[in-house]
């Protein structure tokens, strides 16, 4: 067996710590909060002191992080699908209680344990949820082909209906930062597209003016996208990044538990 | 003789049910929104089944389990998570949510800083000693917009009339950014329109009457 | 003229729908062929891929979903299209859980059906999806196995050719994430910085704007901006490739240069709307004041 540095210590962080705060915490109530803590601060650091400290014990090919790294790829996989067991109560409880609206509770729970199923069946035939050997497609990518991909596309399609109705119901240009907004969005949506060309169409005589306009126009959107913009995403980006490294921090060093479901005084 | 498959029917039938939304809401858009969960739902479970569980874990225990005997714990942490769902035991979950949680703010923390904050202020640190109408144009204003912007944001102290008239400059460059955003919100936006007509006309309705 | 503004300002959206309906349905059933003007952010990708050599390797990584697909597919196709071109080796990946991969297999289907000669495991590879974008991303940047053990129909990656000198994100040429939301981000600020990998980024509009500033700080060596990117990078390709001119001219698949003139309809009516809502809602004040002046 492989007994690494790397993955022996990971092993003892993350697997007997928690194992011994699981087992003291049936017993002593105050470890089911400092436990957790406990192990965050391990798993919260060792990704930040590898890419300062090269040493091989926590950056190296047999150090701590880049095993760290395929453990939480697995983590992330089984994260992901959290929210589903959620999902499955609230819809199994509506129909068995024939609550408003339970006919679409078995509608969803349907589309979900049939694609969900064939993914399964996937996995476990070893067919996989992509193509066959011989090119034809599995079940799985079917579904995914047929109803999961239009589906997505065009609930989404529908904002752009709303955005139009918004850009005349409620766009207005009531005071001047208003008014700075839908200037630079006109002028944005007029340089990104050959606008004084499309109008310009009818009247052959106006085109080679109406393109040196659109010309111009494209240049100055490319300014105000650079310069402006790029300047107003560049403070955003630095100040959002700056409170977001803090809140890391206070996460790491266990000042922040909100994420455990711990209030402050726990 | 014109020819649509099974799976370009069904896909047109569903796009059309979503879009009657538009017109008022009915039980067709609402059992297309309906199925829309259920198949997403689906989908993550097969995706991440397929692509992640299996040949990340399950696969390499099951083959070589000597070489990979840890991946049992991130399996187990894995597993561990669910039990959030059980009424007394529910507390264990959270040493597998702080560690899913901390590692992925310690990349964080160090991305923000690496990849965001130097090089954003490496960028507004720029060359202001020769005022040329280049640098006039875009240096000046590029340094100006980060600078009044970031004033903007700085809320720990009240601000005077000095940061006060110097945050306002970075409420107009956040104007021009947020209608610039606008502009391309509604370009992204209309895309997919673009893209759902096109299949229903292009896809379903030409192909059903063989026009070409 | 005051009642007509009022109804004007009141009206069913409902007509509003159905005129932004027709805005996008015309120019799709008579195509207008207006031009596209080229950006100097897809000149810079283009430029930058164009200057890799034969046997290079880019990662495509398909960071995008369904709801993204008529803006990210023509970018994704059309960088795949100048690679198998260009001989450069093509590694594609799938970082978004929601539809990433069904769009990266179907995207390097079509278009390694359009190049017979290349092979599977020596010119291409498809890793497929991989949850944890940002573990996934760390890992590739010092091992690529240790994150895809195993190509998209579980090979191991030992076993494929190609990958025997694409070990991790260092010997990759470029980068090219084909993003929708932060995933696009996270090549930029993450991957990038400490790989040191030049990364191309092809965003939605929606996501672009932010794009500028990481594109003026150098952290990215190119952009292609939403449907307007891919249509500018797919004059670039018929320009230089005469094989791709004929293809864009022919095909009856969606291109992201058809979708343009739908595109400048659209923009011509929203202003439209913009404008006429202002103008209404002035006038509408002015007589109020009229009145209240009375």
């Amino acid at each position: 067996m492989n007994f690494e540095f790397g993955r022996v210590a990971l092993v003892v962080l993350f697997a007997l710590l928690p194992v011994v705060g699981i087992a003291f915490g049936f017993f002593v109530p105050a470890l089911r909060a400092r436990g957790p803590l406990l192990v965050a601060f391990f798993a919260g650091i060792i990704p930040i002191l590898s890419l300062y400290i090269p040493k091989r014990f926590l950056s190296g090919e047999t150090g701590m992080r880049p095993r760290l790294d395929q453990w939480l790829i697995i983590v992330a996989g089984f994260a992901l699908l959290l929210g589903i067991v959620n999902v499955i109560q609230n819809g199994t409880r509506k129909v068995a209680r024939r609550e408003k609206g339970w006919p679409y509770s078995v509608v969803l729970l349907t589309g979900l344990f049939i694609t969900g199923g064939l993914g399964i069946w996937g996995a476990v035939s070893g067919q996989g949820i992509t193509s066959l050997p011989d090119g034809t497609g599995t079940p799985f990518k079917w579904i995914a082909d047929n109803f999961f991909l239009p589906l997505q596309a065009t609930i989404f399609a529908l904002l752009a209906f709303f955005m139009a109705s918004a850009a005349f119901r409620a766009f207005r240009a009531r005071n001047t930062e208003a008014t700075i907004l839908l200037v630079a969005g006109i002028l944005v949506m007029s340089g990104r597209v050959p606008l004084l060309e499309f109008l310009a169409a009818p009247f052959p005589p106006l085109q080679p003016a109406a393109a040196g306009a659109s010309q111009a126009l494209g240049k100055l959107t490319e300014w105000i996208m650079q310069t402006p913009n790029g300047a107003a995403q560049s403070g955003i980006i630095i100040g959002a990044a700056l409170g977001a490294a803090s809140m890391a921090i206070r996460l790491i060093l266990g000042i922040e538990k909100g994420y455990l479901g711990l209030g402050g005084g726990e | 003789m014109p020819h649509v498959d099974l799976g370009t029917w069904i896909a047109a039938l569903l796009t059309l049910f979503a879009l009657s939304f538009l017109y008022k809401d009915n039980p067709l858009f609402r059992f297309t929104e309906s199925l829309f969960a259920g198949v997403s739902l689906g989908y993550y479970i097969g995706t991440t089944l397929n692509q992640t569980l299996m040949p990340n874990l399950i696969t390499p225990l099951a083959h070589d389990f000597n070489q990979n005997w840890d991946l049992i714990v991130p399996g187990l942490l894995g597993v561990i998570l669910y039990m959030r769902y059980l009424p007394k035991a529910g507390w264990v979950s959270r040493y597998a949510m702080a560690i899913y949680v901390a590692y992925y703010i310690g990349l964080d923390f160090t991305r923000r800083l690496h990849g965001e904050v130097l090089p954003q202020l490496a960028r507004a640190i720029v060359p202001l000693s020769h005022l040329d109408a280049h640098t006039i144009f875009y240096s000046l204003v590029f340094a100006a917009g980060v600078f009044s912007v970031l004033i903007y944001f700085f809320f720990s102290k009240e601000q005077d009339a000095v940061t006060r008239r110097v945050a306002r400059v970075g409420i107009y460059f956040l104007m021009v950014s947020f209608g610039a955003a606008f502009g391309f919100t509604v370009m992204g936006r209309v895309a997919l329109l673009i893209g759902r007509l096109n299949f229903l006309i292009l896809n379903w309705i030409y192909p059903l009457f063989g026009i070409k | 003229m005051a009642g007509f503004v009022d109804k004007l300002l009141n009206i069913d959206r409902r007509w509003l729908f159905l005129l932004v309906f027709i805005g996008v349905a015309l120019p799709i059933i008579m195509p207008i062929g207006l031009p596209v003007t080229t950006t100097a952010s897809t000149r810079d990708a283009f430029e930058f891929i164009e200057g890799l050599k034969p046997g290079d390797a880019v990662l495509i990584s398909f960071d995008y979903g369904p709801s993204s697909a008529p803006e990210n597919d023509p970018m994704a196709e059309g960088i795949m299209r100048q690679c198998f071109l260009r001989k450069i080796h093509v590694v594609i990946c799938a970082l978004y859980p929601l539809g990433g991969l069904q769009l990266a297999n179907n995207s390097l289907a079509k278009v390694s059906a359009e190049f017979p000669d290349l092979k599977y495991g020596e010119d291409y590879v498809n890793l497929g999806f991989k949850d944890g974008a940002q573990a996934v991303m760390k890992r590739m940047g010092d091992d690529i196995v240790g994150a895809f053990p195993t190509d998209v129909r579980g090979t191991p990656l030992a076993q494929i050719p190609m990958m025997k000198s694409v070990r991790s994100l260092r010997q990759v040429g470029v980068v090219v994430t084909v993003a929708t939301g932060i995933i696009g981000e996270y090549w930029i600020t993450q991957a990038h910085p400490q790989s040191g990998v030049p990364v191309i980024v092809g965003p939605t509009a929606v996501g672009a704007p932010k794009y500028y500033a990481y594109l003026n700080a150098g952290q990215a060596v190119g952009m292609l901006s939403g449907m307007k990117g891919a249509a500018e990078y797919e004059k670039l390709l018929a320009a230089k490739y005469p094989q791709l001119e004929r293809f864009y001219k022919s095909t009856h698949a969606f291109t992201a240069t058809k979708g343009m003139d739908a595109q400048t309809v659209i923009h011509f009516i929203i202003i439209l709307f913009i404008i006429i809502g202002n103008v209404a809602t002035l006038s509408q004040r002015a007589a109020r004041r009229k009145a209240e002046a009375r």
